[in-house]
């Protein structure tokens, strides 16, 4: 087993999903294979994370408005509305870490955006789901792409319609939308703050990055409205992956450059 | 005619009319342009980080182990700090108060050693790198990024949409990441080759060398992947919802992957030296015979 095959049936490993036959190959790899051993144990944490979440009883559902409230209450970012001054500053190239400082919250953000893309992957298209007869879980059509570019204050995905029912656990289904929840509002929240940082430190980039962040939201839409009717396809799950890296991506290039 | 061209004091008058007019026009639009150039001194394996917000920055070899950086500056809104700390030499250009993607642009040009690892940053670009041996990472959201002739490197390319082309890399570990960017690979081959661009097409014009894993993934671009009829290769293909094809036969592979004709095909060719995955979410994948 290489790299790449255990990469296509992660998702299902760690799901502990029963009667896989990959399993010793699956370990095997793993004792050979720093790497993904790594990858194994970062994932095996977000994911027993993520878990914790889903179980609580009151989980936060805009747990990112939450985050940016906290942030802005320390004075570790400013809000929208407040005067920008502190970031006014002309010089837009860093050279050494001490300069990376007006938008270092980028990282964690991407970080985050990432990690929720692991929870939605990882859990949103379990097995369990896949038992479900196509049926019982109403069709869902792909979030309509935003075709033209809008010059609006911030970025809000259209929501994407919740297929879980009520033949699936309760905690299931509530993990579901919890996932979908943060897949589709929590770029919303990141998304403004992040466009507006942009715009203040380097305006004539926010069109730039306001169209690649459609873009990249469009196609994490896209394939998880692929996902939900096709839940038991590793592809479309790595795909799913694959899109949220990108949208990570945008931000570590936006954190290298706009500071 | 050719006479006076060749006449070494019509030479300098005429450069020196035309020097005086560029001048002139840059002082008109309020810009002063200048070129400056700083010289290091460096050991082996150097590190030489370069980073610009606007302007170009290309690289080649120099000289034995010298380190000659070109700047020119488009004006004095603009200055280039540097740094050198044992091996390693920084290059930054640092805009001042009141400057623009016009007047703050610095354009560099760069010898180093050959085998000198350098790290190039540029929000507009283009950014070009040739005849290196060392390891390159090249970075812009805009850039145009223009790598040749490598050896044995590391290359590690990220842009946003600037369109990427690598060219005669060998033994190389490549890694190349864009957004919207185009991709362009030819003549690249190493252990391990790797492109991901999410609306941007790639294209491969290679043998796949002998022994490396190449992975290239598009969510919506298409790729495209030309090699020779001796190629010698295991290919895994799909796209999810785009269609793929390929132009000369492959033995089919048993796999635990599901097949879908058309929009998958799992195969060697050859005596299977690499690995070759080409995945697209709703791009199409050719495989072509040159």
């Amino acid at each position: 087993m290489k790299c790449e095959d255990v990469q296509q049936i992660l998702p299902e490993m760690l799901d502990g999903a029963p009667g896989s036959g990959y399993q010793s190959e699956f370990d095997t790899h793993l004792k050979s294979c720093p790497d993904c051993s790594d990858l194994v144990s970062d994932l095996k944490l977000i994911s027993s994370e993520a878990r914790q979440l889903e179980a609580s009883e009151e989980p936060a559902p805009r747990i990112w408005v939450r985050i940016a409230a906290e942030l802005r209450a320390e004075g570790l970012i400013k809000s929208e509305d407040e005067p920008q001054a502190t970031f006014a500053r002309p010089i837009l190239v860093p050279t050494s870490p001490r300069r990376r400082t007006s938008a270092w919250w980028l990282a964690p953000v991407a970080a985050a955006t990432l990690a929720a893309g692991a929870y939605v992957v990882n859990h949103q298209a379990a097995p369990q789901m896949a038992k479900q007869p196509a049926a019982a879980s109403p069709a869902t059509s792909p979030a309509p792409v935003i075709a033209s570019v809008t010059h609006a204050p911030a970025v809000t995905p259209t929501p994407l319609p919740v297929s879980a029912t009520t033949t699936a656990a309760p905690q299931t289904v509530r993990g579901n939308e919890l996932a979908r929840e943060m897949a589709s509002l929590a770029p919303s929240t990141e998304d403004q703050q992040f466009l507006s940082v942009v715009s203040t430190l380097s305006p004539s980039m926010r069109v730039t990055y306001e169209n690649q962040l459609q873009a990249v939201n469009a196609d994490i839409r896209e394939t998880q409205a692929y996902v939900d009717r096709n839940p038991g396809d590793p592809d479309a799950r790595q795909h799913l992956m694959d899109a949220y890296e990108q949208k990570e991506l945008l931000y570590q290039i936006a954190l290298d450059r706009i500071q | 005619m050719a006479s006076l061209q060749n006449n070494p004091v019509v030479a300098f008058v005429v450069k020196g009319v035309l020097t005086s007019a560029l001048a002139t026009s840059l002082a008109s639009a309020g810009f002063a342009a200048s070129v400056k150039e700083y010289r290091f001194t460096v050991g082996r394996n150097a590190t030489i980080s370069v980073d610009t917000q606007y302007g170009a920055i290309s690289v080649r070899p120099g000289i034995g182990n010298q380190v000659v950086v070109t700047a020119t500056l488009s004006s004095d809104k603009v200055e280039v700090d540097r740094m050198q700390t044992g091996n390693r030499i920084e290059v930054a250009s640092h805009l001042l108060p009141g400057s623009s993607q016009e007047n703050g642009q610095v354009d560099y040009e760069v010898l180093i050693p050959a085998d000198a690892n350098v790290t190039l940053r540029s929000s507009t670009g283009p950014l070009s790198a040739e005849h290196l041996q060392g390891d390159l990472t090249l970075a812009g959201p805009d850039a145009m990024v223009n790598v040749r002739s490598v050896e044995n490197g590391h290359v590690h390319v990220q842009t946003m949409r600037g369109p990427i082309t690598i060219s005669d890399v060998k033994n190389g570990h490549v890694e190349i990441e864009s957004i919207s960017g185009d991709i362009h690979l030819k003549s690249v081959d190493g252990s391990l080759v790797q492109a991901t661009s999410s609306s941007g097409s790639i294209s491969y014009d290679g043998d796949f060398g002998s022994e490396g894993d190449y992975k290239f993934t598009t969510h919506s671009g298409d790729i495209e992947a030309r090699v020779p009829a001796d190629v010698s290769a295991n290919f895994r293909v799909h796209s999810v919802l785009g269609r793929v094809r390929h132009d000369f036969p492959l033995t089919a592979q048993h796999s635990r992957f599901p097949v879908k004709e058309g929009s998958s095909f799992i195969g060697t060719t050859g005596k299977a030296a690499s690995q070759v995955v080409l995945r697209s979410f709703s791009g199409k994948i050719r495989l072509k015979q040159r």
